[in-house]
């Protein structure tokens, strides 16, 4: 999995990067607006190397899921059961098989795109990835756009005028957001805006009285495509306070990575030329020193985006999310093997994705890049 | 580009800022305790005034009969589905369901149930005798075609509470049969008293078999049916949300006073209280204990005191040496300061007894027991007496999670700790996973000492006592076992007078108050909570219970 998150690239000669004092992005290159036989083949080989990976992460499941003492025939039968019907009922789930056997059956459904069924509840894991995924998804998006519209401006303010107050107030609250523990800053969200001010509701994703009959499971887009706008507005309020939740700590990460990126950016040769050559100071940041600045920036919010992606288990808790995290998560406690491998290779597959998605994005940030 | 982001970001900003003041206007509106005049959406305050709304910590595992043992699939399958024999409101006694009678041949081997007449399933198909045959034979033949048994269902359940499954020699069950379309017989191979309460309990309400049949495996599943007799009927089943209920205009009880009741999943017992205070859901469960001034303090609200059908207990393991003798048990159970430790960790939501089985069952115990005594001198005395003068040491095994009975079993562990370690006894607290600490606990020689508790399943000694006293129960005291105790217990399984029963298990509270091998500790009254709107909810101790009488004003 080393792999994950890393981007192949070579930079053309000269292999310092200078920029151009004029306009550093004036010849604007072809693969900006349609992507070129070489962009996909890239994202074709980019996409073949995920085989490896996938099969690592089903075996590591796997063997981790073996690792942890106990299983689901324990949990299954609870405080109640006897020795003897522990083995009786591993042996009707086929816990008993040789472990070489029971991996290659998990993955020759796999490859057949079958997850299975959850040895719990008998929901096959298909159905409810369909339901928990579009949930988390949501949530995460929100949680993005909280975190990028005020996490860059931050960022960016705060580098423009270091060390005057708003980099001062902009960094203590970014440290603050670090290290608060979401659990508190959720109940205290819910305690202020749902149980005293009564503003927005205190959890789910949907009011009890509010009808909408869910197509994608997007509710947002399910909202917009029945023009049901009773229940977007009711859909969205329920997503404010968790997003705000959820969003926090990536704001503060990205409010600090845009913050120093940028003053790195600002001390280069060809900012003072720009301004030397009397361009206007917010044309400066915005176009010169910013687009330039962005590279670090997207890598994260693109982590950021896929851990988040992967569900947030205590926000969902406290916000009873219906997200694939505390789906998981409640799998690992009791033993649910196919929830946690199905679950974890969904997730796995998605946050590799979308680090492809990033690595494609340099290309349009900086045409320098080119893809093998 | 950067000036179209820049574009796109400030409407995003504007589209955002105007969308967070609409919703603030409009979630104020709904959200504020209608007072009767509000001119607020209609369609969804009339939903809320006529829907039920009752949180709980999770979803259902499924909604399907005699394959669950969890709290949250019953309270839905009490709305679902209706038993042979249901439990009177607020009580662990028995009353008529489905079946308005039933009777035991003279060798108490053979139940005859006579059927409630003119029942139909929400799917329209006849409630009858098939009907019960049907279903009983899916929960215990492992061939029966209903069963989907491949598909991966175990039917837990059954076994814990029947012994064993057709065909097996643990199966207390010999055959059931249809007489005609409003009799059925159940014919057991050994005698058992308790048989009627047994199928009285949440687990084994009655499905309509030709669903069964129609949705096949998924049957009970989100994306299927489940169809009973109950006073609701299933609408939806939204995964790791809600379960919305419709009233049964036809329940043969009489109409349900709701048009709908709303299960919601809310994990976090703080979050359903917000959820209460807030007034988005009229119900809930399994509040904690610490959050009691939270609720009194709040004039919207009431508590609900479910009562005590359990007992959370110190298990000292006599494969432990020191433990080997009874006097070293009994000196632990002096050390323990237990009416201090309850009054501080269950907020007066408990009481502590000389009983294993809980205060509701009061006819089965020796009332002359009286709690052990707490005072260290004596047990350090009894300690020297029994050959340990300075004591030993012990590793105690407390729960990683939270029950009714034990709601936070790490600092109710190191208030054990500390008396035990008053009397000499060097205590060392472990802890694992849930499940390994369950599954480990059974493999010999087992923890030395360690925590746990039981629910009731049904209204009878049986339940609590046979699991835990009787050999053919669970292993995890070693080898302990009491010759006189094992005959009592099969004894009154056998014998249907009662108060023959009464006295057997009355002998077996003292002996096994004396043993001391399992410690009673407490038995508390779980922390409900509603809306004082709510009337007509009276919480059974076996948390079962139909909704139909819950109105809202």
């Amino acid at each position: 999995m080393g792999e994950i998150g890393k981007f192949n690239f070579t930079l053309p000669l000269p292999p310092t990067p200078t920029h151009t004092p004029t306009h550093p992005h004036s010849h604007t290159p072809t693969h900006s607006h349609s992507l070129p036989s070489f962009m996909l083949r890239y994202i074709g080989k980019r996409l073949f190397d995920l085989l490896p990976v996938l099969l690592g992460i089903t075996l590591l499941v796997f063997l981790f899921l073996q690792l942890i003492p106990g299983n689901p025939a324990v949990v299954l039968l609870g405080p109640r059961a006897t020795p003897d019907q522990i083995t009786a009922l591993q042996e009707q789930l086929g816990l008993n098989r040789p472990l070489p056997l029971q991996y290659l059956s998990f993955l020759g459904r796999l490859i057949r795109f079958d997850l299975g069924k959850s040895i719990l509840s008998g929901v096959p894991i298909a159905q409810e990835l369909a339901i928990r995924w579009p949930a988390t998804f949501e949530l995460s998006v929100a949680a993005m756009l909280v975190a990028m519209l005020l996490g860059v401006p931050a960022g960016i303010l705060a580098a423009v005028r270091k060390n005057g107050w708003i980099d001062n107030i902009a960094m203590s609250a970014s440290l603050l957001g670090v290290s608060m523990p979401v659990y508190w800053l959720g109940l205290l969200l819910v305690y202020l805006f749902a149980v005293n001010l009564h503003w927005l509701p205190p959890s789910g994703r949907l009011g009890v009285g509010i009808q909408l009959q869910p197509i994608t499971g997007f509710y947002i887009l399910d909202a917009l495509l029945q023009l049901n706008f009773p229940a977007l507005l009711d859909v969205l309020a329920h997503l404010i306070l968790p997003a705000i939740t959820v969003g926090t700590i990536p704001l503060a990460i990205i409010a600090r990575i845009t913050r120093s990126a940028m003053l790195e950016v600002l001390s280069q040769d060809y900012i003072r030329t720009a301004r030397a050559k009397g361009l206007v100071e917010r044309w400066v940041i915005m176009k010169h020193a910013l687009k330039n600045a962005l590279l670090p920036v997207i890598t994260i919010i693109g982590l950021q985006f896929g851990t988040l992606l992967s569900g947030a288990i205590l926000t969902e808790t406290i916000f009873s999310w219906p997200g694939i995290g505390s789906w998981i998560y409640e799998g690992i406690l009791a033993r649910d093997y196919p929830v946690v491998q199905g679950g974890v290779v969904f997730v796995a597959i998605v946050f590799v994705l979308i680090n492809l998605l990033i690595d494609i994005s340099y290309a349009f940030l900086d045409p320098r890049i080119q893809y093998k | 580009m950067i000036r179209q982001l820049k574009r796109w970001q400030m409407g995003l900003f504007a589209l955002a800022a105007v969308l967070s003041i609409t919703l603030a206007n409009c979630a104020q509106q709904t959200a504020t305790p209608t007072t009767g005049s509000s001119a607020s959406p209609a369609s969804s305050d009339s939903a809320a005034a006529t829907a039920l709304v009752f949180g709980t910590g999770g979803d259902p595992v499924n909604l399907e009969p005699g394959n669950f043992e969890d709290s949250n699939s019953g309270y839905v399958q009490d709305q679902i589905y209706d038993r042979l024999i249901r439990f009177k409101p607020g009580t662990a006694e028995l009353e008529p369901g489905l079946a308005t009678e039933w009777t035991a041949s003279a060798d108490s081997k053979t139940w005859t149930f006579k059927l409630r007449e003119g029942v139909k399933f929400h799917d329209g198909t006849d409630f009858n005798a098939e009907a019960v045959v049907a279903n009983i034979n899916r929960w215990w033949d492992e061939k029966d075609a209903l069963g989907f048994r491949d598909a991966g269902k175990t039917y837990a359940i059954w076994t814990g509470l029947f012994g064993g499954f057709k065909g097996s020699p643990d199966s207390l069950l010999q055959e059931v049969k249809a007489v005609d379309t409003t009799t059925v017989d159940i014919v057991l191979k050994d005698p058992f008293a308790a048989f009627p309460a047994a199928i009285a309990s949440n687990y084994f309400g009655i499905a309509s078999p030709d669903a069964i049949q129609k949705a096949g495996a998924n049957y009970g599943t989100p994306s299927s049916t489940a169809i009973g007799t109950g006073p609701y009927i299933l609408k939806e089943w939204r995964s790791g949300d809600r379960v919305v209920l419709d009233k049964n205009p036809n329940y043969w009880k009489g109409e349900p006073k709701m048009q709908q009741v709303i299960f919601r999943t809310i994990k976090e017992p703080s979050a359903r209280l917000a959820e209460l205070r807030s007034g988005s859901i009229d119900l809930t469960v399994d509040i904690a204990p610490d959050q009691l001034k939270e609720l009194q303090a709040d004039p919207n609200l009431k508590e609900v005191r479910r009562p005590s059908f359990n007992v959370g207990y110190l298990a000292l393991n006599p494969s432990f040496e020191p433990f080997q003798k009874k006097e070293v048990r009994q000196a632990v159970a002096m050390a323990i300061n237990r009416k201090a430790i309850v009054d501080s960790f269950w907020s007066g939501l408990a009481k502590t007894d000389a009983h294993f089985i809980p205060p509701s069952m009061q006819a089965y115990q020796d009332g002359s027991l009286k709690e052990y005594e707490y005072s260290p001198d004596k047990a350090k005395k009894m300690l020297a007496d029994a050959g340990y003068p300075n004591g030993f040491d012990l590793e105690l095994w407390y729960m990683p999670v939270s029950r009714p009975y034990y709601p936070t079993p790490k600092p109710i562990a190191e208030a054990f700790a500390a008396d035990l370690g008053a009397i000499g006894i060097r205590v060392k607290l472990n802890t694992k996973d849930w499940a390994a600490y369950l599954d480990d606990r059974l493999k010999a020689p087992g923890y030395q000492a360690f925590m746990l508790g039981w629910t009731g399943d049904y209204g009878d000694p049986d339940n609590f006592l046979y699991y835990h006293f009787s050999p053919s129960g669970t292993k995890d005291i070693g080898d302990w076992k009491s010759d006189r105790v094992t005959k009592l217990l099969e004894d009154a399984r056998q014998d249907s007078r009662e108060t023959e029963r009464a006295k057997m298990y009355a002998e077996v509270d003292k002996i096994i108050y004396e043993e001391a091998v399992r410690v009673p500790i407490v038995h508390s009254e779980p922390l409900l909570a509603q809306r004082a709107n709510i009337s007509g909810w009276q919480p059974s101790p076996l948390a079962t219970e139909p909704f139909d009488a819950i109105e809202k004003k």
